[in-house]
């Protein structure tokens, strides 16, 4: 199954991919998780700690001065560019690299490309996108099962939502809104009126993870019982449902 | 009749997603023009932001797709007559306090391509930024979209000082620091300034401060009126003018201000 994550800027995309990649990855799944945005975080929420995030980082920006080679092959990929996170997911960067070269599995291919290439045969794949719609957009079908749309209670990120949950409605695509940061029924409201009747997983505001944010760790390694990382856990559980065919 | 502050500013305004980017570019902008400065707002974000945190009415339309033709060759250039100063007159909209707002086409259902020509002009016009006089005198601020990508394709050609803005979370930390070194490999001359948002502990400046080594220009306590104004869609200047936050930020106009006056 493909799963990919979408949203403003800021709402906690990354903290969602990473949370949602490490439980089912506890549950038992094969978990790939790719981070597709151009500013690569993924590898903080996943708790593989910053510096070890920007050296992965590093190693995908090598390939613009020669220092990394290209890769043509789909597995190949998967092992120069990425690294074992806790719990056995497997974290592969795979941001937009601008010095194309066409017919190279690593940066030929665009994101929403590479998860046509990516086996999902038994595995599960979470892919965190890049900030805006552009990604939703170009996401053809097939490329994804379900589109997770992260949003906060803010008019901003609800403009984008709202257009993300348009754009995969017209595709005929799965979609489930993550109403993120919630405090109280108001903000609730708000996230409801801008989205309408479509699906909805709410998380609410939660210290651990703006702890596990501060500090540079996995949301679920701070306390894995806390309101907002139990809600994604939960949906997590219900993915993996979604995964295995009754 | 109140004296016009003398001399020009040419600041952008860059960070991760989220950080507050465009409140702190709209509240700063719509500071200094209270303060008699002409201002020209820059949104070159595909998504909307600025003008919400503004509290501008956003044509439907966007006035600049006017502002570009295909030539025979199908490249883009400005349509005849056409410079910074005319830009700023024809295609510009008003933002309150008397700001001036320059945007590009955002990003809809129907893609990009529909706001081609604005995204072109907007990149043509200011790369010619310098070339008008008269603008000399004007703070021109922009807001650039989220994280390093538009800074290495030099989409604040017109920037002297940048605004690094920062939360005290590692995602921001460590987007700053990659805008940091993309900014200061392809701007020897550009200044860096940090902003620190989103306060909320003894020490989270300082710890920005120190993983980054940028020198600090503003620190802005986390604001519940941030949040409401967030919520609303209003400009925190209308919703809350006295907030902790507004104040923040009129000191790093204070700030700038000064330093303005010391280089003039």
């Amino acid at each position: 199954m493909k799963i990919v994550v979408a949203g403003k800027g800021g709402v906690g995309k990354t903290t969602v991919s990473g949370t949602i990649s490490r439980a089912l990855a506890r549950a038992g799944h094969d978990v790939l998780a790719l981070d597709a945005d151009t500013n690569p975080m993924l590898g903080v929420s996943l708790g593989v700690g910053p510096e070890e995030t920007d050296l992965l980082v590093a190693v995908r920006q090598g390939l613009e001065t020669g220092e990394t080679e290209h890769e043509r092959s789909t597995e190949g990929f998967v092992e120069r560019f990425g690294r074992d996170a806790p719990d056995g997911v497997r974290l592969v960067v795979a941001s937009r690299i601008e010095q194309a070269n066409p017919g190279c599995m690593c940066c030929g291919v665009s994101p929403e490309g590479l998860l046509n290439e990516l086996e999902s045969e038994g595995k599960i794949i979470v892919g965190d996108l890049e900030a805006g719609i552009g990604t939703v957009m170009r996401l053809q079908e097939g490329q994804a099962d379900i589109v997770l749309v992260v949003a906060q209670p803010t008019a901003k990120s609800l403009n984008i939502a709202r257009r993300a949950v348009e754009m995969t409605d017209d595709r005929g695509g799965r979609v489930i809104v993550i109403a993120n940061r919630v405090r109280d029924d108001e903000d609730l409201a708000v996230i409801r009126e801008a989205v309408g009747e479509c699906e909805m997983v709410v998380v609410p505001d939660d210290a651990a993870i703006a702890r596990a944010d501060r500090e540079g760790l996995a949301a679920i390694d701070v306390d894995e019982n806390s309101p907002g990382v139990k809600a994604l856990v939960a949906l997590a559980d219900r993915l993996a449902a979604m995964a295995v065919p009754a | 009749m109140t004296t016009r502050p003398a001399g020009g500013m040419r600041l952008a305004v860059v960070g991760k997603g989220g950080v507050g980017k465009s409140v702190v570019a709209a509240t700063l902008a719509r500071t200094l023009a209270r303060r008699g400065h002409r201002v020209l707002a820059l949104d070159s974000d595909t998504l909307p932001g600025l003008s919400i945190s503004l509290g501008a009415q956003v044509p439907d339309d966007v006035p600049l797709n006017a502002a570009a033709e295909r030539n025979e060759k199908g490249r883009w250039r400005l349509i005849k007559g056409v410079g910074p100063v005319r830009a700023v007159q024809r295609y510009a909209t008003d933002a309150p306090d008397g700001v001036r707002l320059l945007q590009i086409g955002k990003h809809d259902r129907r893609g990009l391509e529909p706001n081609r020509a604005s995204h072109n002009a907007f990149y043509q016009l200011i790369h010619r930024l310098d070339d008008a006089p008269s603008l000399e005198d004007w703070v021109i601020l922009g807001d650039l979209p989220a994280g390093p990508r538009q800074m290495a394709f030099d989409w604040a050609p017109y920037a002297q000082q940048f605004l690094l803005v920062v939360e005290p979370t590692w995602q921001s930390m460590l987007t700053a620091r990659r805008i940091t070194r993309i900014t200061t490999a392809m701007r020897e001359d550009a200044q860096l300034s940090l902003v620190v948002n989103k306060v909320a502990a003894d020490g989270d400046a300082d710890r920005v401060q120190e993983f980054l080594g940028v020198p600090l220009i503003a620190t802005v306590p986390a604001d519940e009126s941030v949040r409401r104004a967030e919520r609303a869609g209003v400009a925190l200047l209308d919703l809350a003018p006295d907030a902790p936050a507004v104040r923040a930020i009129e000191r790093l106009a204070d700030e700038l201000d000064v330093r303005n006056m010391d280089r003039i």
